[in-house]
Formats: C-alpha cells, sequence, structure tokens
C-alpha cells in the first residue's frame, strides 16, 4: 500500500477554516482530534497535517507533505520551488506599502533614503525595494508589523491587507501595492511525478466542486 | 587530445544561499562530465550512468525526468513575447496551472497553432508521445530539431534497457542558463526534492577560451542519496570490528598480547596497571569493549577471555580466540 497523500493546511488564522471548507466539499472530512498535527480523513488515501501558514510552503518544498493549501504571497516570500496547481480563490489580500496618515509620504517617490521598513515579509519587500533602487533597512518582525510606526520602530510597513480595515485602525494608509494574493494548493514536484494521477483525480473533484459554487 | 574526455569527481561544495529552505552551505556531490561529444548516443550514455549509479548504491524506484532547454527556448521565441511577458509563461509553464496557461494564452493572442504546442507539450509524459509530434507551423520549425532529438534519444534509451523509466517534462528548466540541451533530474518517490542532475551545455566551455567543445553531465547529492537510501530501508550496518581490552601485570606480554591482535585487525587497548576485575568490567563497558583478555603468563597458555556482552568468563589459547572472533 503506498503511502496516504499528505496535506497540510494552515493550524489557524483566517484560512484555516476555508481550507477545511475545501477538503469537505470534496468528500475529505477531517476527523480532527484536539490538538492533533497529524490528522486522519474520512478519505482513507489522504491525512492532514496542520501547521503554520508559514511553514506550509517549506512543507512541501521538502516533501514532507505532498500537498498545502496556502496563500500565494506565502509560497514567494519563503522561495519555494513548488507547483501551484490551483488557485482556489478564497483569502483575497495584497501585500502593501503602508505609512503612517499623517506622514508626509504619498507615494514611493517619498520615501526617503535608508527608511526603515518593518515587516513579516522581509525577503519580498527587500526584493521590492531592490528593484525600485530604494535603499531601506528591513526590519523583520512577527505578527503585528502594523504596531512599529506607533512604536517608532520604523516610519514603512509591508503588509497583508485585504478590506484595509485593519491599516485604517492603525491610522495607516497604503502608498503602493506589491502583489496581489490567493490561497493556492500548492504540491510537491516529486510527488506530482510519482503520484501525478492521484493528484490529478482529487484536482479536478476541486475544480468541479469550483464551478458548482461559482 | 582525445576527441572525447571523461571525467568524474567526488567533492565537497560550498554554495551561498539567503533562501530560508537551503540553509547547508557545504554539501557532497558525485559528478560526472562528457567533454567533445553532442550525439544522442552520449546523452544515453550519462543518463544510463545515472541511473546505474543510484541502482550500484541500492535505490528502488528511481526515474529520470527529462526536458529540452532549446526546446522551451525556441517555442518561448516563437511567442515574439517581450523578456517580461516570457518570464510569466516560464512561471506559468513551471507551476503547472493549467487554468493560468491557457487565460495567459488567450490574453496575449496566441495562435492556435502555438497555443495547441504549448498545451501539447505540457501534457506529454512519454518520451513516446514527443516521438510522434511534429509542428507544421513555420514559427515552430526549429522546435522540430529538437523533438527528432528526443526521439533518437528514446531509441538509446531503448538499447541501454531503461526506457521506462526516463519521463518527459516540458516544464523543466534547472534554473541554470547555460544549459542548451537536454536537462535531467533523477528522483525517488517519498523524497520530496531531487537527488541529482545534470544536462547538456555546449556553449560553456568556450567562455573560458578559444575553445568550442560540447559537452554534459551531472551531478548527484550524497546527503540526499543516504537520505532515500534509509527512507527506503536501508540500515547503515554496524560498527563489527570487535574492540578487546587486554589486562596483563606484565607489560613485556601485555604489549605481546595487543600486537597479536593488532595485527590480526582487532581494535586492542592495553591495561598494566593493576585494577580490580569490577573496576576493570565498568570501564570496558563505558569503551564499548567486546572481550577483556587478562594475560599474565606467557601466550602460548590459554588466556582468560571476559565476554562483557554475555558477562562470562571462557579460558581458551589467543589463536583460538581470535580464530572465534573471526567467523
Amino acid at each position: 500500500m503506498a503511502r496516504k497523500i499528505r496535506i497540510a493546511i494552515p493550524s489557524k488564522g483566517r484560512l484555516k477554516q476555508p481550507a477545511i471548507q475545501t477538503l469537505q466539499n470534496v468528500g475529505i472530512d477531517i476527523l480532527e482530534k484536539e490538538r492533533s498535527y497529524i490528522s486522519q480523513t474520512s478519505n482513507p488515501r489522504f491525512e492532514i497535517v496542520f501547521a503554520r501558514a508559514f511553514v506550509v510552503p517549506v512543507y512541501v518544498h521538502y516533501g514532507a507533505v505532498d500537498l498545502g493549501i496556502t496563500g500565494h504571497d506565502l509560497i514567494l516570500e519563503r522561495e519555494a520551488d513548488v507547483y501551484e496547481l490551483l488557485d482556489l480563490g478564497f483569502g483575497k489580500c495584497q501585500l502593501v506599502v503602508a505609512v503612517p496618515e499623517n506622514s508626509g509620504i504619498k507615494s514611493i517617490d517619498d520615501i526617503p533614503a535608508l527608511a526603515k521598513v518593518a515587516t513579516e515579509y522581509p525577503n519580498l519587500s527587500r526584493k521590492y525595494f531592490e528593484t525600485l533602487g530604494e535603499q531601506v533597512e528591513i526590519l523583520g518582525v512577527r505578527g503585528t508589523a502594523e504596531l512599529a510606526p506607533a512604536l517608532g520602530l520604523a516610519q514603512i510597513i509591508v503588509d497583508l491587507s485585504s478590506s484595509g480595515e485593519t491599516l485604517r485602525k492603525n491610522n495607516l494608509k497604503p502608498i503602493a501595492k506589491i502583489i496581489d494574493s490567493t490561497c493556492r494548493l500548492a504540491c510537491n514536484k516529486i510527488a506530482y511525478r510519482t503520484i501525478e494521477s492521484e493528484i490529478s483525480d482529487f484536482l479536478d473533484r476541486l475544480k468541479r466542486e469550483e464551478c458548482m459554487t461559482n | 587530445m582525445p576527441t572525447q574526455i571523461r571525467l568524474f569527481y567526488v567533492s565537497n561544495v560550498f554554495r551561498y544561499s539567503q533562501s530560508y529552505v537551503e540553509r547547508e552551505r557545504e554539501f557532497w556531490q558525485a559528478g560526472v562530465e562528457l567533454v567533445g561529444s553532442n550525439t544522442s548516443e552520449t546523452d544515453g550514455e550519462i543518463l544510463c550512468l545515472l541511473v546505474s549509479s543510484l541502482r550500484k548504491i541500492g535505490l528502488k524506484q528511481i526515474r529520470l525526468d527529462i526536458g529540452h532547454a532549446s526546446l522551451l527556448r525556441n517555442l518561448l521565441n516563437a511567442t515574439r513575447l517581450p523578456e517580461e511577458k516570457r518570464n510569466i509563461l516560464r512561471t506559468l509553464l513551471a507551476n503547472r496551472a493549467q487554468a493560468p496557461l491557457e487565460a495567459f494564452m488567450d490574453k496575449n493572442n496566441f495562435s492556435s497553432k502555438l497555443r495547441e504546442a504549448f498545451l501539447q507539450l505540457s501534457s506529454f509524459r512519454s518520451l513516446e508521445q514527443v516521438s510522434s509530434t511534429s509542428f507544421i507551423s513555420p514559427e515552430l520549425r526549429k522546435a522540430n530539431n529538437q523533438l527528432r532529438k528526443l526521439s533518437d534519444l528514446r531509441d538509446v534509451l531503448a538499447d541501454y534497457k531503461i526506457e521506462k523509466i526516463v519521463y518527459f517534462d516540458f516544464s523543466l528548466t534547472r534554473k541554470i542558463d547555460y544549459y542548451t540541451g537536454l536537462v535531467f533530474e533523477a528522483s525517488v518517490p517519498n523524497i520530496g526534492l531531487p537527488l541529482g542532475g545534470g544536462g547538456r551545455y555546449d556553449n560553456f566551455i568556450e567562455k573560458f577560451g578559444k575553445l568550442k567543445l560540447p559537452a554534459t553531465g551531472f551531478a548527484l547529492e550524497i546527503e540526499k542519496c543516504l537520505k532515500a537510501l534509509t527512507v527506503q530501508g536501508f540500515k547503515v550496518p554496524e560498527k563489527t570490528r570487535t574492540k578487546v581490552l587486554v589486562s596483563s601485570k606484565s607489560r613485556n606480554i601485555g604489549i605481546k598480547t595487543v600486537t597479536l591482535l593488532r595485527d590480526a585487525g582487532v581494535t586492542a587497548l592495553l591495561n598494566v596497571k593493576k585494577n580490580e576485575k569490577n573496576k576493570l568490567v565498568k570501564s570496558a563497558k563505558l569503551a564499548e569493549i567486546d572481550y577483556i583478555i587478562f594475560a599474565d603468563s606467557s601466550l602460548t597458555k590459554p588466556v582468560t577471555v571476559y565476554d562483557t556482552h554475555s558477562k562470562s568468563y571462557k579460558k581458551e589459547p589467543i589463536r583460538t580466540f581470535l580464530q572465534n572472533i573471526g567467523d
């Protein structure tokens, strides 16, 4: 019997519920036991690994899991060499550059040299400012980048924004968009080679379900 | 100078990487290069060597996936898209996501022939499928050369009897720009990264001088191969070398004994202090010693052998002891 197909899904956050729902729609019910990281499902061929959305791309890249549900932004940030087989549609957001509403900065051109940028996305931020030829200092933070300007840690943040609500609450305004992102189905490249037919079947079911809900 | 040069190496390699994922700066590679030939026979020889290397170390369920750098390049050129859009197309191909690929081709007004070619090549998994294809439209005529080359290669691989484990992957590029022809990767199930790979680099050597020499080669990552072997159930054999502690009241006889043991390939330590037996046994256990030999008089007489595993004593001539542990 071949090894079960492992799918990593976010263990918390805004992508968790829709990811669980997506799998449920194609008949994969998670028999979740409290605090268990690997869960069996109603489909004996699939098992679920709960992991931080941020590490899902790495798990997929290394083949610790065969498939993963996570944001396109995180796949890029973690430079994971994976197949992005399907855009799952949910988790729409943008990675934006934002500054305090009362700052004089109106666009990227106004950013002062060596400005401090607080972000959970150091890789994408560094690349973005490098392409623009802007010299900035990247400050890697975990969690609440929005707080950094208020605390005087940074003048600029790079963070995800879906409705803009969180930015507004923290008196921040977006001045540029780095990328658009949605949730994706990522696949390990070797797994795709060795169990392509099973993965294709799974993919077809997801696509069919997507057509029906749209 | 010979017309063909065949080289190999096994070496530690250093690579700087800022990526989150690849943290190892040093790893071991075993590789080969074949310089001076660009025939399909040469490509076949290299692929076969890769397969037999992996088989030789005991790996099972090996597969090779091959692509063609120039085939992909020719198709990208045929799109006449600006560089920026070609890169997007490359990423879409590399992602194996069909819907965005189709949407991209529609948006950029691909001719139906070109559209068909991209979809067809992306769907192919075997060289068989590649062999039975040729493009009629003039913009794709150049690509036919590579399709013929791949078809020739399939015949060579059939002669080597490895055609069944070689698959075609149009999107395979190996992220290195100097490849000009065949590119390939080796993998086994349940190991998420390729064990190694390589390709043809016909325009590379001339960059270092005036000599234009075609070449091909591959490298295997040794740590990944070891990991694959472990996953497939291979057990690293335990050290079988026997360790003996010689205890003697006489240094002269003690040295004679350890020399005899060492000459026979046994790891032997000497203890000439007058230690109590209990203490000796304790320290032998710590040093993972298999036997303690008490040799106090001439070696022509039997010695006392203590087996630390069975905790038993035995009296036997040293030659008999050596014969027994040699079995």
